[in-house]
């Protein structure tokens, strides 16, 4: 009998946690701030936080929120990378009718219907880095990935003036990133006829798949010169395969993200494991930025292209400092 | 098949025809008693005849080992488990879970790894047991349990390291890394080795500690299953509960125990994960559970427990890590891979099958029997 009172107690636990995390996360319609301004509620609807990159947005975020006094930013919700939970969330947001909605769409399909009934209830809404099917939101703002392969491409080209043998690190195939980046890059090499992409694989974004891969690459005997990976973790698990066996130094290695974290990007290009990796903007400030503009009735574009960053061993030591500031507010 | 070599020949058929049965039988024997490995030997001999000299040497295979020896450690927890017709889902979790704690303890707090690598043990083991509470004594069933743990821990994990990967090289201001992350990097990042100026028998110059801790493991578990007291209870509680209660075994404590091992060797392939990365990563061991299972199946343990072994497993293991180096060597394409390992995998089961032979040998056997018969009679009718 003991297991059942040991549940029932759980439960009653359990239930009473759930309550309470309710409560601090419900929308505390304070309207007002000390000095009396109104004060707006944002509500962001984020599809993954397990990606870092969306890690860090999600802290660039609540900086840049915070430096306007009128703006709230209510509890970040995390989708899982669930489009059926991130639809959930969003209708929640729109049911606390929050001010303004911001949302990372998982995917443009789903999020699309919950977005209209948004703009339906009058909520202005920023679509963040991934499209949706509608026009009907105030603003679009996001970076280039077709643009952030041209640009790794232009850096192949530059870094193989006599032409040369590359590799190719790819994120899951069917992911629109992968598809963009994938497509700017190969544009790009395309000006020097000499460049041969030799071997393409798909690790899965993932670090110690593209170590294992790399690894099977350099046992086949192949000269290689230069590793493209479509992101920073991937470029560096092939670099941890050419440096097991001493090639690290003949290879050259691209990468793109360019995190300012510890274990990112910007680092490995200021300790010379990448030879270059570009800062996909997080657009965090951008949405922070629109969002107050929307409250205050000022007009915003619909669609707003943001750059991308070539980190080089110049600027890795500044950026990292601008970035990683950004990140820890 | 034993049996088949000591067939009396009281019939005593021409010499010649002797000669030429008792070859065939003998091979056949050898066939049988390789017959577990069957799956393994076939791919390995593909991998040697599309390339050869590429495939078939120590680096390769270390660098394929290796890369595949977290998950193998996690292969022999699980077996255990579904000794005792459990099963373990979150055993990816725990392993992302010790390789956070490891680098986190390495960066944050300075620690070596002689001193990590028991610290992620207790927190692997501390997680099973938990697992462990859950199905011997709430009774839930484990698949449940060990669901809900799968994102429980894997959320203990993100809330820990706040979804940012951290890095175990850690560099001083000279540009060298610190004594301690230089000693991590032995747990398993490429091309560290251990003992790197001594040379070894089969392993060459150096040991690397991925494929040394997999092949420990596997022996250690399997001495374990077959030479100890709680190895045979395990057998016991997985082939018929009911009947081990009655015979005075503590199912409880035998359950309790099974997923503590499991989640301890997950904690003891935390290390080995991250220094494989030279990060750990609040994602690490996605998924991992899916490779360990299946390798725990394929090298023939019954889901419904009660049946198989620690060394099966590794064969199972082994398979997996060979099939996908030999189709990454001959640069398969990656949808082609995908559709390649799903058949493989099916087909070396199936080959594993103990009856697999026989039922081979008995459709040969009825074909040629007619013809044979008239020449002699000693054919028996079943191996």
């Amino acid at each position: 009998m003991k297991p059942h009172r040991v549940l029932v107690a759980g439960t009653i636990t359990a239930v009473a946690l759930l309550a309470a995390a309710c409560a601090s996360t419900a929308p505390s319609k304070k309207s007002t701030n000390d000095n009396g301004d109104k004060v707006f509620t944002i509500g962001y609807s984020q599809s993954n936080n397990a990606e870092p990159y969306r890690a860090q947005l999600n802290k660039q975020l609540q900086f840049f929120v915070k430096k306007y006094k009128n703006l709230k930013l209510l509890s970040i919700t995390d989708a899982h990378q669930s489009s059926a939970t991130q639809v959930s969330q969003v209708q929640n947001f729109i049911q606390q009718n929050v001010d303004v909605l911001i949302v990372s769409p998982n995917e443009p399909d789903p999020l699309t219907a919950p977005v209209e009934a948004a703009c339906a209830k009058k909520i202005p809404v920023i679509i963040l880095d991934r499209s949706v099917n509608t026009d009907c939101y105030s603003s679009f703002i996001g970076g280039d990935n077709v643009a952030a392969g041209k640009k790794a491409g232009e850096l192949a080209v530059q870094a193989l003036p006599d032409g040369g043998n590359v590799v190719e690190l790819q994120g899951i195939l069917s992911d629109q990133p992968q598809i963009d980046r994938d497509k700017g890059f190969r544009e790009a090499i395309a000006a020097n006829p000499k460049i041969k992409i030799i071997q393409h694989r798909e690790a899965k974004w993932l670090k110690p798949n593209a170590t294992t891969i790399m690894q099977q690459w350099l046992q086949q005997g192949q000269k290689i010169d230069l590793v493209y990976g479509e992101n920073d973790p991937m470029a560096l698990g092939a670099y941890l395969a050419a440096a097991a066996v001493h090639k690290e130094k003949e290879i050259k290695f691209i990468g793109t993200d360019g995190l300012a974290i510890p274990d990112g990007g910007i680092r490995a290009v200021q300790q010379g494991q990448l030879a270059g990796t570009f800062v996909y903007p997080t657009c965090a400030q951008e949405a922070a930025d629109t969002a107050e503009a929307l409250v205050t009735g000022k007009q915003v574009e619909h669609k707003q292209t943001l750059d991308i960053t070539p980190v080089t061993p110049q600027n890795a030591a500044e950026l990292y400092t601008k970035y990683s500031s950004e990140a820890s507010g | 098949m034993s049996t088949e070599v000591q067939t009396p020949e009281q019939d005593s058929p021409p010499a010649e025809e002797l000669d030429a049965t008792s070859r065939f039988r003998r091979s056949l024997s050898l066939l049988g008693s390789l017959q577990g490995y069957i799956g393994l030997v076939l791919i390995i001999m593909i991998g040697i005849i599309t390339k050869g000299q590429t495939f078939w040497n120590q680096e390769n295979l270390t660098n394929a080992i290796g890369g595949y020896a977290a998950p193998g450690i996690l292969a022999v927890g699980e077996t255990l488990v579904i000794l005792t017709a459990g099963i373990d889902l979150s055993v990816g979790s725990m392993l992302g879970l010790g390789s956070m704690v490891s680098a986190m303890l390495l960066v944050r707090h300075g620690m070596s790894p002689i001193e990590i690598l028991p610290i992620s043990m207790a927190v692997g083991a501390l997680c099973g047991f938990c697992n462990g509470i859950g199905t011997a004594w709430l009774r839930i069933q484990s698949f449940v349990v060990t669901l809900a743990m799968l994102n429980v821990i894997r959320g203990v994990d993100r809330q820990l390291s706040d979804n940012v990967s951290v890095g175990t090289q850690i560099v001083q201001s000279n540009g060298s890394l610190t004594a301690n992350s230089k000693a991590f990097q032995a747990y398993g990042t490429p091309g560290h080795k251990l003992f790197s100026g001594v040379n070894f028998p089969i392993f060459g110059k150096g040991i690397y500690y991925p494929v040394l801790a997999l092949i420990v493991v596997v022996i250690v578990f399997q001495l374990l299953l077959s030479k100890s007291k709680l190895g045979r209870h395990i057998y016991a509680v997985g082939g018929n509960p009911t009947a081990a209660r009655l015979s005075g075994i503590n199912v409880m404590a035998v359950t309790i125990t099974v997923f503590t091992l499991c989640g301890l060797l997950a904690g003891f392939a935390g290390p080995i994960d991250a220094a494989y990365n030279a990060s750990a990563d609040p994602l690490a061991g996605t998924s991992y559970e899916l490779d360990a299972i299946a390798a725990v199946v394929i090298g023939g343990a019954s889901l419904s427990g009660g049946r198989g072994t620690v060394v099966g497993t590794f064969v199972g293991v082994l398979i997996l890590t060979f099939l996908d180096n030999v189709l990454g060597l001959n640069s398969v394409s990656d949808n082609a891979q995908l559709i390649i390992k799903g058949l493989i995998v099916i087909a070396a089961v199936v080959i594993q099958r103990p009856d697999f032979f026989r039922s081979i040998v008995s459709a040969l056997r009825r074909i040629s029997i007619p013809t044979r018969a008239r020449q002699s009679t000693s054919t028996p009718e079943e191996s």
